[in-house]
């Protein structure tokens, strides 16, 4: 991508996610976020140029949340942008604050993804999503057995299963280190073969522990333009590079002629475009949007590129864990939080702060010059993001 | 060639209809808000000390400055004024009244920011900003903002008559009533006009009326409450009246004292009213003018 100029994440603000929060309204839970992002940032709200506001449609039944949640938002006065792209809606206030900033047009940006998936109806929001002619009244909201199925056939039911389930461990330990994770289960791997079997089975062979949670919860982040950036952050993280590849809406509307997923098309030109031969060497972490433990586990081979079982052997051999050479998800990752307009935000979020040195108790324990941070949505939307510890030049 | 009506032969139309179950975490604050009004039946707000404002309804934090003011309650109205209104004259399913009825912003005393309700007691026709409202609570909570069931007009405890501003020429009143001799004799004892051509009926045959005649004040001062409460009204100050008796009044006769205003003078603000007194028999019994200063000229103490 040519930008105008770099853009530095200089503040990342996280609310406490979790499956209840009665006790705060939805401006006073974007408040805890932008409260914390402005106190990363080292900045306070007049500061703050423009307000970007975020997250999925019909999914708490309100209307122009963005000009309620002011009272939290602090945008009062301010120049203000909604976006709202599903799933991906997190990755979307992103690009819009890069491009907000890269521009010229604001210094600085504050952008805000929020849900209170408590409050509405997840499944009845999503399956608006489906052509009311061919589709909505048989479909099933968000979840999908058809990764789990493939993968099965593929690599055959005992291995297939057992990875899945051993990367769903490996995401629960790493929510274990991240106090604000909303589901923190402190799963151990010798309970691997029970949760096969008595975990709830959701859609074919999805069960509710594969699965990611339903969360309330906000996330703000802070972008500045590199001059601005340099003076208030001593090691921002830089937002390099990322790609938006969608497909269309209904699976099948093309026919079912091999298809390229949008993931890998995304890997592809980003890492082509940034000189990127070698992804699994050249990169050091990658915060990814699984949406599941069987997504979760067939996109590491599409983002990274691999053939073959190359992705099942990462998670085999422990690679993927925050202390392996390729962590994923030292976050607990989309299974342990997703507050849905947050949550392709909160990818990016812990990406920059894993780079800047600032994610606390669960920071990689070296140092992490380049990193990729991935967002997911509607049927195949995929945004993919890369971001750098050095200014790109 | 525009078709004037859509074809819709062969055209199939999906009828769907989606009902989403929802909550909404009203937050401590808005809980403590919520709350108060159910088993109080108070209003609150929270202040912010560094802008100075109450907010009604509350907020955790000043939106401007960031202050946390979640511990800053105060008590907001009962009473407020109306800052803007609407009149809703459609029906939906979703209305809480039957159309028409009015949606106002309210601030409440003592908050800097208003907030939407009902207001009833008041015709739609004569709404307006500035009105004093009250609340009144439901009888039974409904566990929402309608526990304030509505507001309703705070009535004056007098209604002024017509302002300078209000009164037009042409525009007329007037007062009947039957002059008894009961009157007469009353006002004889008021005044202290024992004369024997109103009271003593030998002595009155000799006069050219032949019988008992009542005084010519009595039936003169029926235009005191048409211009004191009626045109202008309460709140008139009357600065002249002048009159030219016609003929006498007899016991029994019903009087009509009419008013009716020929002239606005504009540098007081005064008004001119001609005046006229006729009996049941349509015989002009007296006329004349006042000068009167209309309520509102001179301001009313509180």
């Amino acid at each position: 991508m040519k930008k105008n100029r770099n853009v530095g994440i200089i503040g990342v603000g996280q609310s406490r996610y979790s499956s209840h929060r009665e006790e705060v309204n939805q401006p006073e839970l974007i408040h805890e976020a932008v409260r914390d992002a402005l106190a990363h940032a080292g900045i306070t709200m007049e500061e703050v140029d423009c307000v970007v506001h975020g997250n999925m449609e019909l999914f708490e039944m309100i209307h122009q949340p963005d000009l309620w949640h002011s009272l939290g938002l602090g945008s009062a006065g301010k120049e203000c942008l909604r976006v709202t792209t599903g799933g991906t809606t997190g990755s979307t206030l992103v690009c819009a604050a890069d491009y907000l900033v890269a521009s010229g047009l604001h210094d600085i940006v504050l952008a805000v993804g929020f849900e209170k998936l408590q409050e509405g109806h997840t499944t009845g929001g999503i399956t608006n999503m489906a052509d009311p002619l061919w589709g909505r009244q048989l479909q099933t909201g968000a979840l999908t057995g058809m990764t789990a199925a493939d993968m099965i056939e593929e690599f055959g039911e005992e291995r297939a299963k057992k990875v899945s389930m051993k990367y769903r461990i490996i995401m629960d330990k790493h929510a274990m280190l991240n106090e604000k994770a909303h589901r923190r289960l402190g799963l151990e791997f010798d309970q691997a073969d029970e949760l096969a079997v008595n975990s709830p089975a959701l859609v074919g062979e999805l069960r509710m522990i594969h699965m990611c949670s339903q969360s309330d919860g906000a996330c703000a982040m802070v972008f500045a333009s590199e001059e601005k950036a340099k003076q208030l952050k001593k090691q921002p993280a830089w937002l390099k590079d990322h790609i938006t590849v969608h497909r269309e809406e209904m699976f099948g509307m093309f026919g079912d002629a091999p298809y390229i997923t949008t993931h890998r098309h995304a890997a592809t030109q980003l890492f082509e475009r940034n000189g990127i031969t070698n992804p699994r060497k050249e990169l050091d972490l990658f915060e990814m949007y699984d949406p599941s433990s069987w997504w979760g586990l067939d996109w590491l081979r599409e983002f990274l590129l691999l053939t073959g079982d190359g992705h099942l052997k990462m998670v085999e051999n422990d690679e993927i864990t925050i202390n392996g050479s390729f962590p994923v998800n030292p976050s607990g990752g989309v299974i342990a939080s997703n507050p849905i307009g947050a949550t392709a935000m909160v990818r990016v979020a812990e990406a920059a702060l894993q780079i800047m040195g600032e994610a606390g108790t669960h920071q990689i324990p070296r140092r992490i010059n380049q990193a990729l941070a991935s967002g997911f949505g509607g049927t195949m939307w995929t945004v993919l993001f890369l971001l750098t510890r050095e200014p790109p030049k | 060639m525009h078709p004037t009506e859509t074809d819709k032969k062969d055209a199939f139309v999906v009828e769907g209809k989606l009902a989403l179950p929802y909550q909404y975490f009203a937050g401590r604050t808005g809980s403590r808000f919520i709350l108060g009004l159910r088993d109080d039946k108070k209003i609150r707000g929270t202040r912010c000390d560094t802008c100075n404002k109450v907010f009604v309804p509350p907020r955790q934090v000043c939106d401007r400055c960031f202050e946390k003011i979640e511990d800053k309650w105060v008590d907001a109205g009962p009473e407020g004024t109306v800052t803007g209104y609407t009149v809703i004259r459609y029906a939906e399913p979703h209305q809480p009244e039957k159309p028409p009825y009015i949606l106002a912003l309210i601030k409440l005393d003592n908050a800097d920011t208003p907030i939407a309700h009902i207001v009833k007691g008041v015709p739609a026709s004569q709404m307006k900003t500035g009105m004093r409202v009250y609340p009144v609570f439901a009888k039974k909570t409904m566990d929402s903002i309608l526990d304030i069931s509505h507001f309703r007009v705070v009535k004056p405890a007098f209604e002024l008559g017509y302002t300078y501003e209000e009164l037009e020429v042409g525009m007329s009143a007037s007062f009947t009533k039957t002059i008894t001799e009961t009157d007469v004799y009353l006002f004889a004892g008021i005044s202290g006009d024992f004369n024997p051509m109103h009271l003593n009926e030998e002595f009155a045959k000799l006069t050219p009326f032949g019988t008992r005649i009542a005084h010519g004040v009595l039936p003169q001062s029926l235009i005191a409450p048409v211009l004191g409460m009626k045109l202008p009204g309460l709140g008139t100050v009357a600065l002249e009246i002048t009159t030219r008796f016609k003929g006498p009044t007899y016991f029994g006769d019903t009087v009509t004292a009419t008013a009716e205003v020929v002239e606005l003078l504009p540098e007081k603000k005064r008004a001119r009213l001609a005046l006229s007194w006729t009996n049941q028999r349509g015989e002009l019994i007296g006329e004349g003018t006042a000068v009167v200063i209309p309520p509102g000229a001179l301001p009313m103490k509180k």
